[in-house]
């Protein structure tokens, strides 16, 4: 269950076609669902745990989880990118509830809402 | 399903490590031409480093130099590379670590500025958002992008490439970048074995799961020489999320232990460094040990700091999360309890081995006006992040001066509709008869053969001459099967092709192996019926060439060429 999307957090990025989070993910696994405009992953076991869609999300709607095989529920690994966008701290959640707070200098780049896609139309890449 | 006809002068494939650096470089050197980058993601996060990097693997830290480095890659790859190639590579590190700084990755530095090194190649950065900095500088250097476009072929004509066709998995056109030069930088192949971790985790692998061989697949069917696939690359990774362990080993400078608490590599391998051995062997110690009973294995780091084991942590955090988040979950605590290591399913990497084109210090392959750099291109391995950009850059000198003096290519339209036939296929057969063979059970099925008689883990990654006999034959009945494969929609499609691609990669693979026939690389290639290295016989490349016509797969040698003086097998 490499990632899973909170459709109650997931504001569709205002009715995006091309939404960060899809276009972000190397496998293309995540895609929208044509009938709620929400974000689905098309196939976990496709996932490489990458997470460039965890962090990229503006509602912090998809979170990571690890595979159960690999690991005890319910340990979470969260990614908050600070609004000066120079840092990023990961909070650490173990299987007991504590919290344990990572924050890493880096440079994450503005990311638009939406974008237009070389020669496709918008309503052929909103599915 | 409409055609979209493209004219570029310089079309690159791959919008990664290597296909970045070369975009930006075409503009600069040559303003004038135009520059198309055909990628499969999108390129703010596609490839290798879509998770993040923690390091640069490849750099001069001081007292190093061009030669002392091709010491080094010669004695870690067992006295065998293209010096040539490692020497050209390496002389432009400086060069593009430079650049990407200046285009925003962070480089840790100390008080003075500068750059903190790990290890005598390595220095550290906060890579997490190193893919979408490189990615910019191509955006802003005029590229022009075909992002979600899945290159299939090539354009050949008279063994000459003159671009390239791809299929866009958002509205099923077919892409026909017609191009003066051509630089293919698709990266590697994963997939070819059976995986290490099954279920929802199966793409839990080291290498980028996506990068699925489309280059080698392309270049094999063109009939390009091909070199050293034999040299598979077989990590030693943390045990069940496949991390790197450089990060661990020289982070905090772990030495492996086996259960019995051993220094097995200090012990039994010291006459070739104990821990700092060439990396094959820093698989093959561990492999030895776990097929011997005495495992688990593990990396030492009983011994570090609290504080340690945090910055530990945060440098995965860097480049590979899900580690944090495993040890957390299992209640794991490296400063207290070792951490377990495993070897990886088997790659084809050219940045780490050097399987890959063959092709001149140019980065020119055998096809007149085809390029390739980074982990597709073979004979300079450890180029890392920072090898692959040089020979992006390399790639692009050369591309440019080639693409000012030749025109665009007549492609004969029955190529196009050919590939087109060929493309689509699989969509086809699912609308016509819906039954047929899932991509999915083509790559299991692929999976299956290489793991239990192509040297899989479960055989420890040893072969021989006659299960490797059974592989081939195996194989051969695959690609009639092609035929049979069926995707339901464009995302389907694209597996299809990736695992037509893995087929055509595990073909040469197969008839490499059976070729060498010594043990050069202990752990990536170990053979049980000609166990030693022998330099007399085999102190050369193995190559290959797919005839474009029946098919069949020539395999022939190419000499070695000693450049840097001093002992091959010695690390200075
Ligand atoms: C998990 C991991 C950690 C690593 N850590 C480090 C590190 O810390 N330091 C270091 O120096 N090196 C590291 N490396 C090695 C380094 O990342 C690689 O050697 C390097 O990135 C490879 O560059 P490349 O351009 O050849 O491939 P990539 O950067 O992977 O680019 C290949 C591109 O081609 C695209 N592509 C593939 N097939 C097609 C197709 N059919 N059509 C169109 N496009 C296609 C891919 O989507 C991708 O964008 C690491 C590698 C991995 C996997
Ligand atoms: S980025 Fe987040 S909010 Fe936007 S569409 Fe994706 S999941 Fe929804
Ligand atoms: S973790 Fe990586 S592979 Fe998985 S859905 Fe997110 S971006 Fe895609």
């Amino acid at each position: 269950m490499p990632v899973v999307v909170h459709a109650d957090k997931c504001n569709t990025c205002h009715g995006s076609h091309n939404p960060p989070c899809v276009r972000m993910c190397p496998g293309d696994l995540l895609m929208k669902d044509p009938k709620t405009g929400k974000i689905l992953m098309r196939d976990p076991a496709e996932c490489w745990d990458c997470l460039p869609c965890v962090k990229v999300c503006p509602q912090e709607a998809i979170e990571f989880r690890l595979s159960y095989q690999l690991g005890f529920h319910t340990a979470r690994l969260l990614p908050h990118i600070h609004d000066t966008r120079d840092f990023i701290t990961w909070e650490l959640i173990d299987t007991e509830g504590a919290i344990d707070n990572f924050t890493i200098r880096t440079k994450v780049l503005p990311v638009e809402l939406d974008e237009k896609i070389e020669g496709v139309a918008a309503v052929d890449f909103s599915i | 399903m409409e055609q979209n006809i493209i004219e570029t002068d310089i079309l690159i494939i791959g919008g990664g490590t290597a296909g970045c650096l070369a975009a930006v470089e075409v503009r600069e050197r040559f303003p004038n031409l135009s520059v198309t980058i055909m990628e499969k993601a999108h390129i703010d996060r596609s490839g290798c480093l879509a998770g993040g990097m923690n390091a640069i693997n490849a750099y001069l830290n001081p007292g190093e130099t061009p030669e002392s480095f091709v010491k080094y890659v010669r004695f870690d790859s067992c006295g065998l590379i293209r010096e040539d190639l490692v020497l050209s590579m390496s002389k432009l590190f400086e060069y593009c670590v430079k650049k990407v700084e200046k285009w925003g990755l962070p480089i840790l530095c100390d008080e003075k500025g500068n750059y903190i090194p790990r290890g005598r190649w390595n220095i550290k950065i906060n890579g997490e958002s190193l893919k979408p900095i490189i990615a910019k500088a191509a955006k802003n250097a005029g590229t022009k992008v075909l992002n979600w476009v899945v290159a299939t072929n090539y354009l050949v004509v008279d063994g000459k490439v003159g671009g390239a066709v791809g299929v866009s998995i958002r509205n099923g056109n077919l892409f026909i970048v017609k191009a003066k030069a051509t630089i293919i930088a698709t990266g590697g192949a994963a997939g070819i074995y059976k995986p290490n971790n099954a279920h929802d985790a199966q793409h839990k692998t080291w290498y980028c799961p996506y990068n699925t061989g489309a280059g080698f697949a392309m270049g094999i069917r063109a009939g390009a020489e091909m070199t050293s696939f034999e040299m598979r690359y077989i990590g030693l990774r943390v045990k069940d999320t496949i991390a790197p362990t450089g990060t661990i080993a020289l982070g905090v400078g772990a030495p492996q232990i086996n259960s019995k608490g051993e220094k097995f590599m200090a012990t039994k391998y010291a006459h070739i460094g104990g821990d700092g051995a060439p990396t094959p062997y820093r698989s093959h110690g561990p492999i030895q040990e776990i097929k011997e009973g005495r495992g688990p294995v593990y990396l030492d780091t009983r011994h570090i700091t609290s504080q340690q084991a945090r910055d530990l942590k945060s440098a995965f955090l860097d480049m590979y999360p899900s580690m944090v988040l495993y040890w957390a979950a299992n209640e794991i605590d490296p400063s207290k309890e070792p951490v377990e290591v495993q070897t990886t399913e088997p790659y084809i990497v050219g940045g780490h081995t050097q399987s890959g084109y063959w092709i001149d210090v140019n980065r020119k392959t055998t096809l007149d006006g085809l390029y390739a750099a980074g982990d597709v291109s073979g004979g300079a391995p450890y180029k890392f992040v920072s090898g692959c950009w040089a020979e992006g850059v390399i790639a692009a000198m050369n591309a440019g001066e080639y693409a000012q003096k030749n025109e665009f290519m007549e492609i004969p339209a029955d190529i196009i509709e050919e590939e087109q036939n060929r493309v689509f296929a699989p969509l086809l057969s699912f609308t016509n008869k819906k039954d047929g063979i899932r991509p999915y059970d083509m790559e299991v099925r692929l999976q299956k053969i290489m793991e239990e008689y192509a040297g899989g883990a479960a055989t420890f990654y040893e072969v021989s001459e006659e299960r490797l006999h059974v592989a081939k034959r195996r194989l051969s009945t695959l690609p009639d099967q092609f035929k049979h494969l069926i995707a339901e929609e464009l995302h389907e499609l694209m597996k299809a092709h990736e695992v037509i691609d893995r087929v055509y990669v595990a073909q040469t693979l197969v008839e490499h192996m059976l070729y060498r026939k010594e043990t050069r690389w202990p752990g990536y290639c170990t053979r049980t019926d000609y166990t030693e290295r022998d330099d007399e016989q085999w102190l050369k490349f193995v190559n290959s060439r797919r005839d474009v016509v029946t098919g069949n797969i020539e395999v022939f040698t190419r000499p070695y060429e000693q450049i840097v003086p001093g002992d091959r097998y010695k690390p200075r």
